[in-house]
């Protein structure tokens, strides 16, 4: 059987979402192929006995609740998600408490003024500096928005790159830390200022300050969000709002082959011998199962075979997920987000992190601090997650596998009592663990990676964005989400799967004139 | 930005690290190898998350064994590794039967040691009118290739939720988890002590009695007692199993009691258990489905949206939708049959179903998107759904 689409979305996850509510809101007939029952990938949620447990979004942010400006909820209203979703807005960005040597407790709150007067009151002085280093996060924002609505990359932008965005090019490829040493801070200030390393699982020492202050915009000055009902919410919201603008979406279905004429992706085989004839193909895949798995050696460019083998796969995520038969109150859960680091340097954490003995990172939720009706009556959630950088689980055998993810949660759940002296233990009523071998599961991940490429000093996010508008890699092949320019992450892999449907939109464009 | 000019190492030398990023960018991509990466399924962490959930295991009948005329266990091998599991998952079966096709669920019996040597056993027992059942145990035969998904399931001992000593009460044919829960102990791959209450109706039905005896009798972390509900025999407890038996063998300390078998037993349970005064999170159970309803049934039509391509079958009031979807050989990933796993989740674009209280394990964003789980609604009009 032929069936012949506009476009056709390889993957339900973030980014495939966007790319297609996208497309069928622009009135291009899209076809949706998912492998799994529910759409999502990393942004679902699952029950078990009477807790809803969020899979993998601790907060999301770009969606503006404190400035309006967002961009990201712009897409949502734009496709016709919005409206579906119920946001609760949060007003604490983290808690940040350190093991050893400097230990320290820090709580810092959502809103610019907000978070430097309280960054003021922890290291006396530091407002001038810091306020500075807040406008150069506003000017480099204004450089992004700017780059971000390039929708048809010429030359003579580059001119007005060079006379309206010169603090975006002073910095652009500096590291977090040069950036911060040179405006003269404190040593006390960076810590707390590079608390959300963990967030892109890059020491600050090599990760690019664009892509760290782009970041800290959206979650400080911009504000965070939690969807009312998990990220499945948005997930569901955005099929919802793909089918109610004509789009198809079939699930249970996989991809066997990407179709690939005279160098130009054309279409997709499906699993049942179905073809599927497209002037655009976005796949939410990632380039190692695209390449690998989805397409013939011959038809992959030497320069995608190259950008792949270059580039390092990012963090590899465990979590522990907690129903307790206690409220949140009763416990002493008084805090959203608890960043809990070895040390504040993050260089450190970083290299710890690379084994099982060694790794005590972790950034753990109470979702109940958003909303408190999250959960029944008289009980709370809290969920951990851990990063590991290398690829320590690759060693461990099917054999030791529940041992190891049992003692490795034990350990998380140790360190919390630990740092914050509040006790959960005793209280767990549902537990549910995920490690590498989970994400890669359900998403196909390699090697559980759930951050995507590393964010290092050589494949930072400036190189990729002015790389890719230089070169999109293949006709017809449009990627979006966590491999592609904006790293991985909610608001990033739901902002490239805009930018993929556009893209692609823009191409139909052209060679219908 | 502050009137000040603001810079990293001098105006100069920040204008040439900017610069620098464009070769900088083409070194790094040019010096990599132009070759295919490692493919996703070779990295180690993918074998380990494949090996453990794949999507299909082609099963081979090796054994049979009668167990009298009550039930029969079945022993498996395959060419390729059995995913290993936890003690207390069970394995969904997927068969056609006539132009039906159904899926069906039984708990491992045999322990996670075991898989690991290439064998797993399940028990079938047969019950009144049990249409997978019957055609198990009369049609399956050794040499027989059946089709079942990876183990599944949360009726697992965890150490870092459950106390360490577990009362299991078992009954009839709900012996099989505990029976590899006791294997596992005995093996020393899990480290809780087991309280295992054994009901059923005469001693003559109790299932791998010889095997339970030895591990009670030889492993001190493992007691057996049968407490027989139709007979009363020297040696065996009377009656069922309620709040006194518990008590009286439920060891000193704290403790968390599993539960698996019938209906009527859970329904006993529900009023005895609340005797014993503990918080929830020590009571855990494989949940089962409080099955048909009982007033005249009623037929209806549902309209099947597959891949956009539409289907009109016949339903009852009666049954469960996905019991619908089976009869008219409509395969869905169903797994679980009580509305725990989700795997059967369809979108119910119209009509009204009825979901029995206390089985709808719903996602809230998939109530609010009118989203179900066929195996536990039975349909209250005629109905569209989109199962893909």
């Amino acid at each position: 059987m032929i069936k012949n689409y506009d476009a056709v979305v390889i993957g339900a996850g973030n980014g495939g979402l966007v790319a297609a509510a996208r497309l069928a809101k622009e009135g291009k007939k899209t076809l949706l192929i998912e492998r799994h029952n529910l759409p999502g990938g990393f942004a679902t949620s699952f029950v078990r006995g009477r807790f809803e447990f969020e899979a993998s979004l601790h907060e999301l942010c770009g969606i503006g609740s404190i400035t309006g400006k967002s961009p990201l909820l712009k897409i949502f209203q734009e496709v016709g998600a919005a409206d579906k979703i119920e946001w609760v807005a949060l007003d604490e960005a983290y808690r940040l408490l350190t093991l050893e040597d400097d230990k320290c407790d820090y709580l810092m709150p959502l809103g610019k003024d907000a978070f430097i007067n309280k960054l003021e009151e922890y290291d006396p002085g530091s407002k001038a500096v810091v306020t500075k280093i807040f406008d150069l996060i506003e000017s480099i924002e204004k450089t992004l928005d700017f780059v971000s609505n390039i929708e048809d990359f010429k030359p003579s932008m580059i001119k007005e790159i060079f006379s309206e965005h010169t603090d975006f090019l002073k910095v652009a490829n500096y590291s977090v830390d040069e950036v911060l040493k040179a405006f003269g801070t404190s040593q006390k200030t960076r810590d707390i200022l590079n608390g959300y390393w963990c967030y892109l699982g890059q020491p600050t020492d090599e990760l690019n300050v664009i892509h760290y202050f782009t970041m800290l915009h959206s979650y400080i000055i911009d504000g965070a969000v939690i969807p009312r009902g998990r990220s499945h919410q948005i997930s569901t919201a955005l099929l919802e709002a793909f089918t109610e603008n004509g789009g198809d979406a079939w699930f249970n279905t996989s991809v066997k082959k990407i179709i690939v004429k005279n160098g130009a992706a054309t279409g997709v085989m499906l699993d049942d011998g179905t073809q599927i004839n497209a002037k655009a193909v976005v796949c939410n895949a990632s380039p190692y199962n695209a390449f690998t798995k989805l397409m013939d050696e011959k038809d992959v460019p030497e320069k995608l075979k190259k950008e792949v083998n270059a580039k390092t796969l990012s963090a590899k995520g465990f979590a522990v997920f907690l129903g307790l038969n206690r409220s949140a109150d009763e416990i002493g859960l008084n805090n959203h987000t608890y960043f809990i680091y070895p040390t504040n340097d993050n260089r450190k954490c970083y290299e710890l992190s690379k084994r099982l003995e060694t790794n005590d990172v972790q950034a753990t939720v109470c979702l109940n601090r958003a909303f408190d009706d999250c959960s029944p009556e008289g009980t709370s959630i809290l969920y951990m997650t851990s990063i590991f950088a290398g690829d320590e689980w690759s060693k461990v055998s099917v054999k030791d596998y529940h041992k190891t993810k049992i003692a490795f949660a034990e350990k998380m759940i140790d360190n919390f009592e630990k740092a914050t002296g509040v006790k959960i233990r005793d209280y767990i009523e549902e537990i549910e663990i995920s490690t590498p071998m989970t994400y890669a599961r359900y998403t196909d991940a390699p090697a559980g990676t759930i951050y995507g490429y590393e964010a290092s000093k050589e494949d930072g996010i400036v190189k990729r964005i002015v790389f890719d508008l230089i070169d999109k890699g293949m006709p017809g092949l449009y990627f979006a989400g966590g491999y592609t320019t904006r790293h991985m992450g909610y608001s990033p892999s739901y902002t490239t799967g805009d930018m993929a449907a556009k893209n692609a939109i823009l191409a139909m464009e052209k060679e219908a004139k | 930005m502050s009137k000040k000019k603001f810079s990293v190492n001098g105006t100069f030398k920040d204008s040439v690290n900017t610069v620098k990023f464009l070769t900088e960018r083409k070194q790094f991509i040019d010096s990599a190898p132009a070759v295919l990466p490692t493919r996703t399924d070779d990295f180690g962490v993918n074998k380990v998350a494949k090996s453990l959930h794949p999507k299909e295991q082609k099963l081979v009948i090796s054994r049979i064994e009668e167990h009298a005329d009550i039930a029969k266990s079945y022993y498996f091998n395959s060419e390729a590794p059995l995913a290993y599991f936890k003690a207390g998952q069970y394995l969904t079966f997927k068969l056609e039967i006539g132009n039906s096709v159904v899926t069906r669920s039984y708990s491992i019996a045999s322990s996670p040691a075991s898989a690991l040597n290439g064998e797993y056993q399940i028990t079938v027992k047969r019950i009144a009118d049990g249409f997978v059942s019957d055609y198990i145990l009369d049609s399956w035969k050794v040499g027989d290739e059946v089709t079942a998904y990876a183990p599944e399931g949360n009726m697992t001992y965890n150490p870092l939720r459950d106390a360490k000593s577990i009362v299991a009460i078992a009954g009839g044919s709900g012996i099989t988890p505990f029976l590899s829960l006791a294997r596992a102990i005995e093996q020393g791959d899990e480290d809780c002590t087991l309280t295992l209450l054994y009901g059923c109706r005469t001693s003559g039905e109790i299932l791998f009695k010889t095997e339970l005896d030895s591990l009670s009798e030889k492993n001190e972390k493992i007691n057996v007692i049968y407490v027989l509900s139709h007979s009363d025999e020297e040696g065996y407890e009377k009656g069922f199993v309620g709040a006194d038996i518990i008590k009286k063998y439920a060891p000193d300390g704290n403790y968390s009691i599993f539960i698996c078998g019938p209906g009527g037993m859970y329904k006993f349970l529900e009023a005895e258990l609340p005797k014993l005064d503990k918080e929830r999170k020590y009571i855990r159970f494989e949940v089962f489905s409080s099955g048909k309803k009982t007033e005249d049934p009623k037929e209806y039509s549902i309209t099947v949206i597959n891949r956009g391509e539409e289907t009109v079958i016949k339903a009852s009031s009666s049954e469960t939708v996905l019991c619908a979807f089976e009869r008219a050989g409509i395969v869905v990933p169903a797994r679980c049959h009580t509305g725990e796993c989700g795997f059967c989740r369809s979108k119910l674009v119209s009509g009204k179903v009825y979901i029995p209280e206390g089985e709808d394990k719903r996602r809230i964003a998939d109530m609010q998107f009118n989203f179900i789980h066929p195996c536990c609604c039975y349909p209250e009009s005629d109905l569209v759904i989109r199962i893909n």
